[in-house]
């Protein structure tokens, strides 16, 4: 009627977006209304405004009034079919259990590994949340200007050791803190209850430790434990080790530490869970420490960890300036005249020492500040990873042989399709597929997740136990992957399922192929994430095998490291020297010597002036023996001489000495480590080659041997070399002798070679966790690779049967079909291998001074491992089909 | 004994279904309130409306035919229903018998 007017549109915009959300029965209208508003507008207010008003009232529908009501409909018609696409599913997997299996397999492997991640990020989450203070509850820290470090951007010395008289200090004086404990561990004593001796370890804490910590008393009561000094609070299975069924409480207990002395059992206390900052096994009052007199009246000794609990609304500023005000009240004038004497001049803004404190649930992740169990949330972030590759190298295995299995869907979409199913409904379906295997593998990976927990843990250093309310969270975990995962591996082949057109698909064109061109990628993509796990646990091994391989420039075999029990004393070298002469008959024991430390058991560094220089040497107590038990290699001089009595106080020093002290002939120089005034110090008498008494991590140190007692120490450690040709028989002779010479004392001992590899323990883990995870990345894509090899053969069975038919041969036809997945392992191969330098390099070599250099070999040879096994996987199909006879692809054409 | 209300807007647009017969539809329902009443109600709060009652049994539905206006656009006519014709007379005679109870003032009086 008014034709001028209708060619003005409204702005179709909106209208589109109403009609995706609106739902279709009642959408007619509503436009018409719109639009017939819209044609008033113009004549009353305009274009321009009646667009406004057009777009404002067709957005007012999109609400719940009107969007509700669309899904109501839906969800309608997906109830109906479900139970259909139920059954379709069900003998979809049944029909190709081989590629399920597949799918399934590495699903659940890969949701297996995120639970388990999912674990541990949780347990290091849930670290020390138990405590019912937790929050009150403070880590003393000292931070202090480390005049060793004086050239490093952060010249700070942070630690948890501080002096021992500060806790009790801090509670008298500052009313901010209601309660504090020191807290001392590792220190090992012997142990006499009857005719039981072992040496257990012991932990120095003080009585409000009770208080503070909610590790639960289960004899005992707080108030009323460690009154007296002479008592001891220990953990059930301690208890039991030495009363068996007996009552422990009142029992006395003799322990050895420098001189015996006898407790008596005052409580029973539960052991620390494994998300315990702090570990116990038994617990002594602070006072029964050795040397506590002297270490309290002495404020430059940091040895004593301690923990305070302040009131419920303490101001932690005002605590930190008191903690300033305590420094100044007990040791700011030695800090100055420490600054003085400093070898190195320190900046007059820099505080010598300083206080710093935190909070309990923040000590396991604070990796700065070392601690037996610190952690580094590094390592959460890498396991997260990994976790990840695998779930990837998984989904992509899903959607790549959903999408070349494809060809046998289509009639299905087709005839779905013509019964008027939408491509929405067909999206739905295969969707539920792909959450209904993903599912199944949930249940398999819960199994999974159980049946690895144990070596996961171990693999870990944790442990973590499956409770209800972990399970429960575990499954939440797992549902919420699943959930994830199964729509996101499923959405793309779904989507291009649900493409297929109809007609095409029903006339008949079954003798041309359907092309999903995304799955090439995909498999150079999940072939790169296999190779960058290859490459770089190859590398990990290779470092590993150099540094226990490595020759350390001594001989560590058949060395027993056995610690004398006797203490810092004189009564230490005696037993060394009394082993000896005992030993000398035995045609099993080699050699015998002494130390003060054995290697990863401790060291002692010394730092001094010489010559206005600031030097610094780590220190070992030796005696004649050392060398030859060890096997150190003498460049220049002699060994140690008991028959010359300068030697007491004589050095042999290292190649790195020297080098330091830029000596030119050694033998003739003075070390003079002890600051004399008077005499030129201690006398070189021979170099030794440079040998790793360090881990692997540092470099060669400057170092001495001295049998000084006073000023070195005492040989606390016995090393005594067995015959290689039994080592069983050797040690059970040493066992022998010292029960015959010491029959109060316990017997420890540990392996020379053992305590050094104990040094790469984490490293070694590692290591471990890397390749179990490479192992099942490399499974998974290859049977992955397996499967879609096998889908591409039967494809071209046909094309097979006519090459072979013109006259092709075996070898062309393998040539043929495995031509492609080289060239995608190649382009893989490319991408992973920079990607794993970089890693390599950035994250794990750089922890170690002496590394294995990263040669071309290495890529070669995991590349050449790859490609194989490539190769081999999908060599099985080709040649299968290859040696099919042309007559029977081709008989039904 | 489950006793359906309806809310004063849904009143309203029930009242003017009845009004408007068999030109009653979205548009025009929204036009014949803001001449009737003067009030500015949304197109689609309408429409919101006319499919609840129309899920309550008050009114029913059915598409007109197609017009050379509002784009070829058909209309969905919603016609009153027995049900909702006694809803509304219940309902008025509720509020009459009701106001019949209030002291009845003069106008002029505080």
């Amino acid at each position: 009627m008014e034709p001028e007017l209708t060619k003005v549109n409204p702005p179709q915009l909106a209208l589109r977006l109403l009609r995706k959300v609106c739902p279709p029965e009642l959408y007619e209208s509503i436009e018409g209304d719109l639009i017939e508003q819209f044609e008033l507008d113009l004549h009353e207010v305009g274009l321009k405004k009646a667009k406004h008003r057009f777009v404002g009232s067709a957005l007012r529908f999109l609400r719940p009034g009107i969007v509700l009501r669309n899904r109501f409909t839906i969800t309608f018609i997906n109830t109906i079919m479900v139970s259909n696409y139920f059954k379709v599913a069900a003998r979809n997997i049944q029909k190709r259990k081989f590629y399920s299996f597949i799918n399934a397999f590495g699903l659940s492997i890969g949701l297996a590994f995120c639970m388990l991640i999912a674990l541990y990020i949780q347990d290091e989450k849930e670290f020390d949340q138990f405590h019912a203070n937790k929050n009150q509850i403070f880590r003393i820290e000292e931070k202090s200007f480390d005049t060793w470090q004086h050239d490093q951007p952060d010249p700070y010395r942070k630690s948890a050791w501080i002096q021992a008289a500060l806790a009790p200090t801090l509670k008298e004086e500052l009313p901010e803190v209601e309660y504090a404990t020191r807290f001392n561990d590792g220190n090992r004593a012997i142990f006499r209850y009857g005719d039981k001796v072992f040496t257990e370890r012991l932990t120095y804490v003080d009585k409000d430790f009770f208080t503070m910590f909610s590790f639960r008393l289960l004899h005992g009561s707080a108030e009323r434990i460690f009154i007296d000094q002479a008592e001891v609070v220990l953990t059930p299975a301690i208890a039991t080790k030495y009363f068996g069924d007996e009552d422990p409480i009142g029992k006395t207990i003799e322990i050895d530490n420098n001189g015996k002395k006898s407790y008596t059992v005052t409580g029973i206390i539960e052991p620390p869970p494994s998300q315990s900052s702090l570990t116990y096994a038994i617990l002594l009052p602070q006072e029964n420490r050795n040397y506590y007199e002297r270490n309290m009246a002495n404020w430059g000794n940091f040895g004593t960890p301690t923990f305070v609990q302040l009131r419920q609304n303490a101001d932690l500023t005002v605590f930190k300036s008191n903690l300033d005000k305590i420094i100044d009240k007990y040791i700011g004038k030695k800090l100055e005249e420490w600054r003085k004497e400093a070898a190195v001049p320190i900046p007059a803004d820099a505080k010598m020492l300083e206080y710093e404190f935190t909070v309990l649930p923040d000590v396991h992740l604070k990796k700065e500040i070392s601690w037996e169990k610190v952690s580094d949330p590094q390592y959460s972030i890498i396991l997260g990873g990994i976790a990840l590759l695998i779930m990837l190298i998984a989904c992509i295995n899903y959607i790549s042989l959903s999408l070349t299995t494809s060809a046998s869907r289509r009639v299905e979409v087709g005839v779905r399709k013509v019964v008027g199913a939408q491509r929405n409904q067909l999206i739905y379906q295969f969707s539920f597929e792909s959450l209904i295997l993903a599912v199944i593998s949930l249940v398999i990976g819960l199994g999974l997740v159980m049946l690895f927990l144990p070596s996961f843990n171990e693999f870990t250093n944790k442990g973590i136990e499956l409770t209800l309310s972990s399970v429960l969270k575990l499954l939440s975990v797992g549902l919420s992957l699943t959930l994830i995962t199964g729509l996101l591996a499923g959405s793309y082949p779904s989507w291009y399922l649900s493409r297929f057109r109809p007609a095409s698909v029903l006339k008949g064109g079954f003798t041309s192929r359907l092309q999903a061109g995304f799955t090439k990628p995909l498999v150079v993509l999940q072939f790169a994430l296999s190779a960058f796990l290859i490459i770089s646990s190859v590398m990990m091994y290779r470092q590993m095998h150099f540094i226990t391989s490595k020759d350390l420039g001594y001989n560590k075999e058949q060395v027993l490291v056995i610690p004398t029990q006797a203490g810092w004393t004189e009564e230490s070298n005696r037993v060394v020297e009394q082993f000896r002469t005992h030993a000398q008959q035995e045609p099993t024991i080699v050699s015998v010597s002494g130390t003060s430390s054995s290697f990863n058991q401790g060291y002692s560094r010394y730092g001094f002036k010489i010559k206005g220089e600031q030097k610094s040497a780590y220190v070992y107590a030796a005696d004649p023996n050392y060398l030859t038990t060890l096997g150190i290699q003498l460049l220049e001089g002699r060994n140690f001489d008991v028959n010359i009595p300068a030697d007491s106080d004589a050095v042999i020093v290292n190649e790195a000495l020297v080098r330091d002290m830029k000596w030119t002939d050694p033998l003739n120089e003075y070390y003079n480590w002890r600051e004399d005034t008077v005499g030129m110090g201690s006398q070189v008498i021979g170099v030794v080659k440079d040998y790793h008494f360090l881990s692997l991590e540092q470099n060669f140190e400057p170092m001495f041997l001295s049998m000084n007692k006073s000023s070195v120490g005492y040989l606390t450690t016995m090393l005594v070399k067995v015959a290689s040709t039994d080592v069983t028989a050797g040690l059970e002779r040493v066992k022998e002798i010292w029960k015959e010479l010491y029959p109060d004392k316990p017997f420890d001992y540990t392996f020379l070679d053992q305590d050094v590899a104990n040094q790469y323990k984490s490293y070694q883990r590692w290591m471990s966790i890397m390749g179990l995870s490479t192992g099942f990345a490399i499974l998974i894509s290859c049977l992955g690779l397996f499967g879609l090899a096998g889908i591409n053969a039967v494809n071209r069975t046909k094309e097979i049967g006519i090459r072979k038919v013109m006259g092709a041969d075996l070898q062309t036809i393998f040539i043929l079909l495995n031509k492609q997945f080289i060239v995608l392992a190649l382009v893989a191969f490319s991408m992973a291998a920079p990607l794993s330098w970089w890693f390599i390099s950035k994250w794990y070599m750089k922890e170690f001074t002496f590394k294995v250099p990263l040669t071309w070999d290495l890529f070669a040879l995991s590349m050449g491992a790859g490609l194989l096994l490539a190769l081999a996987t999908v060599s099985y199909h080709a040649i299968k089909v290859a040696l099919v006879n042309p007559a029977e692809t081709l008989k039904y054409e | 004994m489950k006793k359906e209300y309806l809310g004063e807007f849904e009143e309203l647009v029930l009242t003017m279904v009845g009004i408007l017969q068999e030109d009653a539809y979205g548009n025009a329902i929204v036009n014949e309130i803001k001449e009737r009443v003067g009030r500015n109600c949304n197109l689609s709060a309408v429409h919101v409306t006319l499919y609840r009652l129309e899920d309550k049994g008050y009114v029913k539905s059915s598409m007109g035919g197609a017009t050379n206006t509002r784009g070829g656009r058909r209309k969905r006519i919603f016609t009153i229903t027995n049900a909702g014709l006694a809803m509304l007379r219940a309902m008025k005679e509720a509020r009459v018998d009701l106001w019949k109870l209030i002291p009845q003032l003069k106008i002029g009086s505080v």
